[in-house]
């Protein structure tokens, strides 16, 4: 069976975007919301919070499978480099061989504007009907 | 009533098992997450289920008031996996536990399992996974 292919999903961050994320997950590290405190770590200033950048990738997944993904999807990655404010996010799905189960997996990825790889994994779902 | 003194994450066992939380993700909430991510799939509001994200993030954001992250901290893997579908609104518990801890070159490795579970039901309908990276005292994450 072949695995439908997946729309990218493309996301620009914002400092904004990055504030109202805070507010919303409860996560205010000073790293994604104080910009005096960034600029003193080794990156220079402020950096998304990982998991508003891996939002695009479940976004992406449930335009293509709906409640099946929301049901049933299985996400495993690793934050590569951080996304900064100003960075264009390109979040990408590229099909493998479905599963024995009947699965469909994708290995996954977003990348920054630059081609930088800032997340990379797999994302895996069972199509409904 | 005083909020009960944070822990910091890297003081945690191995094993540690965090107090259950009761949480409710409610529909404004979630438009608040996607509004966030700018995610409008509009299936969201049209079948009531939340973006299985919106619900780890939340619990992610719930246990940030159990403990705290040294400075310099850094989330540097994440797994999920879905069993069921979450209602927007559904009443949540969420359980954690630091399953991984492991320390080398001035880092220390936290791996946080968070298992949450719609009320009523038996099993949970999310499972996730998240890796930390933290600095031991006295030293810095690597440019």
């Amino acid at each position: 069976m072949t695995a439908p292919s997946v729309e990218s999903v493309v996301r620009t961050i914002t400092q904004e975007r990055i504030g109202r994320y805070a507010e919303a997950s409860g996560d205010h590290n000073p790293i994604h919301v104080d910009e005096a405190f960034a600029q003193a770590t080794p990156f220079g200033g402020t950096i998304a919070h990982g998991m508003l950048v891996l939002a695009a990738i479940s976004e992406m997944m449930t335009a293509a499978f709906g409640a099946a993904w929301l049901s049933g999807g299985r996400l495993r990655i690793r934050f590569r480099a951080p996304a900064r404010p100003g960075d264009t996010v390109t979040a990408s799905a590229q099909a493998q061989s479905a599963r024995e189960d009947g699965a469909f997996r994708y290995a996954v990825e977003c990348q920054n504007q630059a081609g930088e790889v800032l997340i990379s994994g797999t994302a895996e779902v069972v199509a409904g009907d | 009533m005083a909020a009960p003194a944070r822990v910091l994450l890297t003081e945690l066992p191995k094993g540690h098992e965090f107090p259950a939380i009761d949480l409710q993700v409610t529909q404004d909430e979630i438009a608040a997450y996607a509004d966030a991510v700018g995610d409008d799939n509009e299936i969201y509001a049209s079948v009531g289920l939340a973006p299985p994200l919106a619900i780890a993030a939340r619990a992610l954001g719930a246990l940030l008031e159990l403990m705290e992250l040294p400075a310099g901290t850094l989330h540097t893997g994440q797994e999920l996996t879905c069993r069921a579908a979450v209602p927007i609104g559904a009443r949540l518990r969420l359980t954690g536990r630091i399953a991984q801890r492991s320390e080398r070159a001035g880092l220390i490795v936290s791996g946080i399992e968070l298992a949450i579970t719609i009320e009523g039901d038996d099993a949970p309908a999310i499972f996730a996974k998240s890796t930390i990276m933290s600095p031991t005292k006295g030293s810095a994450l690597p440019s």
